[in-house]
């Protein structure tokens, strides 16, 4: 990592990272309540006020291939204790979507996010067995958690046929929308 | 009293037996439940980490839609209030957002419909000593009633409790809305210190791992409080806590044995209705042992 002068705040990064400027991200204090309540401390290589720091230096590369970004839980603990309101996880939000690959060993996670939004996309709400399928045959993971699948269909929490919604061509209408408004 | 019912997704698959206690219960209390017709993801599929815009318009194509039903919202989801009420917020708050969305979704929608959890309603809109009225009713002439002395630990996890904004809780560090209703019914809740803490949820499927370290955090403190069970609010954490339960217990070679309930059914066994009707044979960690005091 080089040398980073701690003196001067980087606006620019911080600029990019919240362009509304709504997430407070150069207010932090540096007082830690965040970290000592993070759901993944234990996991995580950066801590939530040690990200907001990196924030402020300036250290886009660094954030972006930090392990944090994608073990985030969302629980939206650091925030929510913030004297500041300096909204971390948002800032991650924000950071995840610039990221252009997630480290190889977290690639399942976005691998994951993304086969929820297409299940989305194509039936209009979530279609479990799908997704799961889907998901499996992206990551090549075929046999964790088999035995919870049968737990689940014995119990009859999952459905083998896709939700059938009136409202199933919306939500790619949206997404397309969107993008074609260049977004 | 009629509420707009917005179900979400989970509640029509691994959390049906959410879903038909919620009805048995707003039955029972004379709660009328339309559901939002052709109503849609709030959006919580990870929808919010990468685009705020299609996060806001996948709530408010489904508001837009209660709107025209001219009642407030009612959610049972965790996760689906936190979206809907996230969306509501933010173009409440967006003169920008609230023209952008329009343009997404085909109308314009201002965020005013009232998105509420059905924990609210039972608490504001039928009322505590409502309740306890209803479930004596059941039980005239016997001496105990309800849940009498049922050691329940309300967990509330993430999404009802944060952000503060979107809280449907009067003490985010330390809520009591689940226990004053389930102590409405003679149930006893327990005080214990994880009622806020994450479950995990969102990485059951990807991280497995630091999901049971969690779960089993959880579940070790619910019974060194000295509860029976617990109860929840949320889909995600209804099936996280019950379902990783196993694998909890497999990898220490040793029960825990917590029934995890939705307070729905809880709620709906005190108020008389047949198990059956409340889905009690789909939760996997087995309850009989915790009711079968009070049949």
């Amino acid at each position: 990592m080089s040398k980073t002068k701690i003196e001067c705040i980087n606006s620019d990064l911080i600029r990019e990272l919240d362009p509304e400027g709504r997430l407070n991200i150069g207010l932090c204090l540096q007082c830690g309540r965040c970290s000592s309540g993070c759901t993944m401390r234990r996991e995580t290589d950066v801590l939530p006020h040690q990200l907001n720091r990196m924030a402020t230096l300036g250290m886009k590369n660094e954030m972006l291939h930090s392990r944090h970004i994608w073990l985030c839980a969302s629980c939206q603990t650091c925030v929510s204790r913030c004297p500041m309101r300096v909204d971390t996880p948002a800032m991650i939000d924000r950071l995840r979507t610039m990221a252009t690959e997630a480290p190889e060993e977290l690639s399942r996670i976005r691998t994951f996010h993304e086969s929820l939004l297409s299940s989305v996309s194509r039936f209009g709400r979530v279609y479990e067995f799908g997704l799961m399928g889907i998901y499996k045959i992206k990551t090549r993971d075929f046999f964790s958690d088999h035995r919870k699948f049968l737990t689940m269909l014995r119990k009859g929490k999952m459905r083998l046929l896709p939700p059938r919604s009136s409202g199933r061509g919306a939500i790619s209408s949206i997404m397309s929308k969107i993008r074609r408004a260049g977004r | 009293m009629k509420y707009a019912f917005f179900p979400g997704c989970s509640l029509e698959s691994t959390a049906n037996d959410f879903m038909v206690s919620t009805l048995a219960v707003a039955r029972a209390l004379g709660i009328e439940l339309e559901e939002i017709p052709g109503w849609t993801c709030c959006g919580s599929t990870a929808a919010h980490a990468t685009d705020a815009l299609l996060a806001a318009s996948m709530a408010a194509r489904n508001l837009a839609l209660a709107q025209d039903m001219g009642c407030d919202v009612i959610v049972c989801c965790a996760a689906c209030y936190g979206r809907l009420a996230a969306g509501n917020l933010a173009i409440a708050e967006s003169a920008k957002m609230r023209e952008d969305v329009a343009a997404a979704i085909g109308r314009d929608y201002d965020g005013s419909v009232k998105v509420r959890h059905f924990l609210q309603i039972l608490k504001d809109d039928i009322g505590l000593s409502e309740i306890t009225t209803a479930v004596e009713g059941e039980t005239p002439g016997h001496t105990s009633k309800g849940l009498d002395g049922l050691k329940v630990a309300c967990y509330y996890g993430c999404l009802l409790t944060r952000p503060k904004e979107l809280s449907i809780l009067d003490d985010p560090e330390n809520p009591q809305l689940m226990e004053e209703i389930l102590a409405a019914t003679g149930a006893e809740p327990v005080e214990w210190p994880y009622k806020t803490e994450c479950c995990g949820a969102s990485f059951s499927i990807t991280r497995t791992d630091t999901v049971k370290t969690l779960v089993g955090e959880i579940l070790d403190m619910a019974k060194q409080s000295g509860a029976d069970c617990i109860a929840v609010a949320c889909p995600l954490c209804q099936t996280n806590l019950d379902l990783r339960q196993q694998d909890v217990e497999e990898s220490r070679g040793q029960k825990v044995d917590l029934p995890v309930f939705y307070f729905t059914q809880l709620l709906g066994r005190a108020l008389g209705i047949p198990e059956n009707d409340l889905g009690i044979s789909k939760l996997i960690t087995d309850p009989k042992r915790v009711l079968a005091r009070y049949r």
